[in-house]
């Protein structure tokens, strides 16, 4: 990511505008590739060559620095440095501290080459008596600008400059406490990744259906209480999710330099995802569901979440699964992990008038284990009748009397 | 039968459900959260809250909090100083809550060990530093024991004695908040910041204490410590202590010459830097002045020139060669003595260290090396240890009885901590101060600045302060 420093945007009515690259600009291309290049080289070679050869190139090409410095950060975020110790050296310094605090309180010198004379004298056999530099260079050869370069991953100058524009949003969201996402024609592969990446940030989420469009506000837990900036950084990696939706509208308040801003974005902007996509991929988890399923039973069958699903209150969720049976009739699986109390308390909530089931709830052991979400269980009539619990993955000796239940 | 209102602990907050109207609008902080249909309120409100729910009587289910009374031995006891009675007791008088404020070397810790085992409930330690982290650990199971966990700088160990630093208690802090009754934040004048405060807001515990020299704060956010802490219960200056349990200690300052070229090249940066502030309209006596310099220099490639000449000015003004031989003379003057020297930058503290050839203690040392040079220079076979910022902050170095100031940030708080690392007493001794100040440099006005303040006043003595 971009540090503040390195962000470019402008303000302009309460709005605050990432400035984007042009990921077409052949100019630009060309240093990002001089850039990527300079850095594709340097394997073995220590952080401070590394940063001579990107400053010689941010110097000497044409353009705005600011961007040059952002693309160079980018590019360090990609490369492994070698910081394991270096005990040698760390032995080396022992024994000459140890040596020089004795001569710093023990004895005197009639001036400082006097002293640096005797330390060097007392440094051999690692340096050379009679150069001072020698010792110099040799005494602290271990500091990060001397450290060598691993490995390095690389990427297209195009995708840099795209991952440049991602960093700039993402460097905006790290000041914002919420953000409002509007779908339209969302792709059901696409939102599954979505979800994952919201659930895996730990972040809450009330999708609601306006004018056609699902409108998800992504938050965290404290937001109730205070415009906090604390889950700034769940929200800008969860942007990367957002980049592959096909139709998108963002906005989210950024409190930035002591002023909230307003920042609006859309598909049109035209960042390309920075991330894989695996929209054929099934899931482990599912696969594996899949075939208990089928060595069980020929009447259902199962497959990824792939839609929103309505609940009462104007509220919808977004399930794990969605099963068919062969007579047509439908329903969804969603599962609450330990890390899913509130929102385990909320579904119970939603769901506890309901008399027609649209979907099972599957809580794992560990969730259970805790004292409300228990005595939440054993009040919940819903979940008497369409929940089951599991250790590491559903199992289908469980889930099966639930399912057939409902043919 | 009815059934009784709950209260659970999620990722930070508390979850109230079956909440009788009549009290919807009397617990403090209490919200309806329509994201998950449940009440929400702050997790460091769980002591308001409970004690509102007792005296209504009104009957509820606490699954929230995950902790117990626990027992705590000391190994070693010890007396504590009559004004570490007075804050003890001025903390329990406070609800158990509430900031002790007390100079460097006054034994701040000890307060903290014997609440510990007063308190008898599991207790998270928050420091600033893996150093305080590595400390504290060390004293809390010399005095107890028993095992100490550690969060954070790579361990993730949960104990009923556990240190972590602030910035892993903001990420972890949702997950373990309700496991300790006792909260204590050292160097507690950090929690105030935007981010450090989610561990204290994410916490249930309902014992808080923070423990500071200096709670004030530039931009005034201390209020924000007493809310979640508590309030200030005990305060005493360093003079009020000087030569009692603190060292005697005196300040030396030094007005160093520049030699003649460096100060050619200090003058042309400085007029360099000074010229774009003026050209820009920079203000940099306002909050936003730094940022907004900073900003503008990013933005052409004279920016850029103008940046790296603030920051030569600043560098000739830091290190300069006159001062590095005042370090030299120091040195010799001080032979037999324990020395730190103090620098504002790494740069600096290495180019000392490369020319005198001692050790040199940064954010850049390597945990394993600086455990050891710290425990050298306290066995005393390390005399002198250079380092930047590293150890304003808590760490205990008793047997340093001189520091001298080459360079630093100017703020009193920097002052008073770094003076605060000399002043541990030791049977006779006479803990010095030196600060090098360039002359006719941005340093000298800080300096003069910064001597308003109560450490620089002779040792009027004023009764320790009950407040």
């Amino acid at each position: 990511m971009l540090t503040k420093d390195l962000l470019r945007y402008k303000t302009q009515n309460g709005q605050i505008l990432p400035q984007f690259v042009n990921p077409a600009d052949n100019r630009l291309l060309g240093i990002a590739e001089q850039l990527i290049a300079v850095f594709e080289e340097s394997p073995a070679k220590p952080r401070a060559t590394l940063l001579e050869s990107s400053k010689h190139i941010i110097d000497s090409t044409p353009g705005t620095p600011i961007v040059k410095r952002g693309l160079e950060k980018l590019l360090l975020d990609r490369t492994e440095f070698d910081t394991t110790p270096n005990e040698e050296l760390i032995a080396f310094r022992q024994k000459l501290f140890t040596e020089t605090s004795r001569l710093l309180s023990q004895e005197t010198f009639e001036n400082y080459a006097d002293y640096q004379g005797k330390v060097l004298a007392e440094s051999q056999p690692e340096v050379d008596p009679t150069d001072g530099a020698d010792l110099t260079a040799k005494l602290y050869a271990d500091l990060p600008s001397n450290q060598q370069v691993l490995t390095f991953k690389t990427l297209s100058a195009e995708h840099l400059l795209h991952r440049y524009n991602t960093a700039q949003v993402q460097g905006l969201l790290l000041h914002s406490n919420s953000l409002t996402l509007k779908l339209v024609d969302a792709m059901t592969a696409e939102l599954r990744q979505l979800f994952k990446y919201l659930r895996f940030n730990q972040l809450l989420s009330t999708i609601r259906k306006a004018e056609e469009r699902y409108q998800i506000t992504v938050d965290g837990p404290l937001n109730l209480f205070y415009k906090t900036k604390r889950y700034g950084m769940n929200l800008a990696n969860f942007f990367v999710a957002v980049l592959h939706q096909p139709k998108w509208e963002l906005t989210a308040e950024i409190q930035f330099r002591n002023t909230r801003w307003r920042l609006s974005l859309d598909e049109s902007c035209g960042i390309k995802p920075i991330s894989q996509q695996f929209l054929a991929y099934i899931p482990e988890d599912i696969q594996l569901f899949q075939t208990m399923l089928g060595n069980k039973t020929d009447d259902w069958q199962i497959r990824p979440g792939s839609q929103f699903l309505p609940l009462p209150g104007d509220l919808y969720c977004f399930p794990d699964y969605q099963l068919v049976h062969k007579s047509g009739v439908e329903t969804a699986i969603e599962l609450f992990h330990p890390w899913h109390q509130g929102h385990l308390i909320a579904r119970l909530n939603t769901l506890a008038e309901q008399k027609h089931v649209s979907l099972i709830l599957g809580v794992s052991k560990a969730l259970e284990k805790k004292p409300l979400i228990a005595d939440a269980l054993a009040a919940s009539a819903y979940f008497s009748q369409f929940g089951f619990t599991f250790r590491e993955v559903p199992t289908i000796r469980t889930l099966l009397p639930i399912l057939n239940a409902l043919v | 039968m009815e059934t009784p209102l709950k209260i659970d602990f999620d990722k930070g907050t508390l979850i109230l459900q079956n909440v009788p109207e009549t009290l919807e609008t009397r617990l403090p902080d209490l919200r309806w959260d329509e994201r998950t249909l449940t009440f929400r309120a702050p997790a460091y409100r769980y002591r308001h809250i409970v004690s509102q729910l007792r005296a209504h009587d009104i009957v509820y289910q606490d699954t929230a909090r995950q902790f117990t009374v626990e027992a705590f031995t000391h190994q070693h006891p010890m007396s504590p100083y009559p004004y570490q009675t007075e804050a003890i007791d001025a903390w329990h008088a406070n609800g158990k809550r509430g900031v002790v404020s007390l100079p460097t070397g006054a034994g701040k810790t000890f307060i903290a060990i014997l609440l510990i085992a007063d308190t008898q409930r599991p207790t998270l330690v928050h420091v600033p530093t893996i150093d305080l982290m590595q400390q504290w650990y060390t004293v809390l199971k010399e005095h107890f024991g028993q095992e100490v966990g550690l969060y954070g700088g790579g361990y993730h160990e949960l104990k009923d004695l556990t240190v972590t630093t602030y910035q892993s208690a903001v990420m972890h802090a949702p997950y373990y908040g309700n496991r300790f009754g006792f909260v204590i934040f050292d160097e507690c004048h950090h929690l105030p910041s935007d981010q450090y405060q989610y561990a204290a807001i994410s916490s249930i515990a309902p014992f808080r204490l923070g423990l500071t020299a200096t709670p004030e704060r530039t931009d005034g956010k201390e209020s924000r410590l007493y809310t979640l802490i508590g309030e200030p219960c005990y305060e005493a200056k360093v003079q009020e202590l000087s030569g009692k349990t603190l060292s005697e200690y005196r300040v030396v300052t030094i007005a160093v010459e520049m030699e003649d070229t460096e100060r050619v090249r200090y003058e042309e940066a400085r007029r360099t830097y000074l010229n774009f502030l003026k050209q820009e309209r920079i203000n940099m006596g306002t909050p936003r002045g730094w940022h907004y310099f900073l900003w503008k220099a990013s933005q052409t490639e004279e920016g850029r020139a103008v940046f790296k000449a603030y920051l030569a000015q600043k560098q000739l003004s830091f290190a300069s060669t006159t001062k590095q031989e005042w370090v030299w003379k120091l040195i010799q003057r001080h032979r037999g003595d324990r020395i730190l020297i103090f620098t504002q930058d790494n740069d600096t503290a290495y180019q000392l260290g490369m020319r005198f050839f001692l050790p040199v203690l940064t954010h850049q040392t390597k945990l394993k090396e600086r455990n050891d040079f710290l425990n050298r220079f306290r066995d005393g076979t390390y005399s002198i240890l250079v380092t930047s910022k590293v150890l304003n902050e808590g760490v205990d170095v008793p047997e340093a009885n001189v520091g001298i100031i080459v360079s630093g940030s100017g703020s009193v708080r920097e002052h008073v901590q770094r003076l605060g690392r000399i002043l541990r007493k030791r049977e006779g001794k006479q803990a010095v101060l030196y600060e090098l100040i360039s002359k006719q440099t941005g340093e000298h006005y800080v300096n003069k600045r910064r001597r308003q303040h109560h450490a620089y006043q002779s040792s009027n003595r004023t009764p320790n302060r009950k407040v």
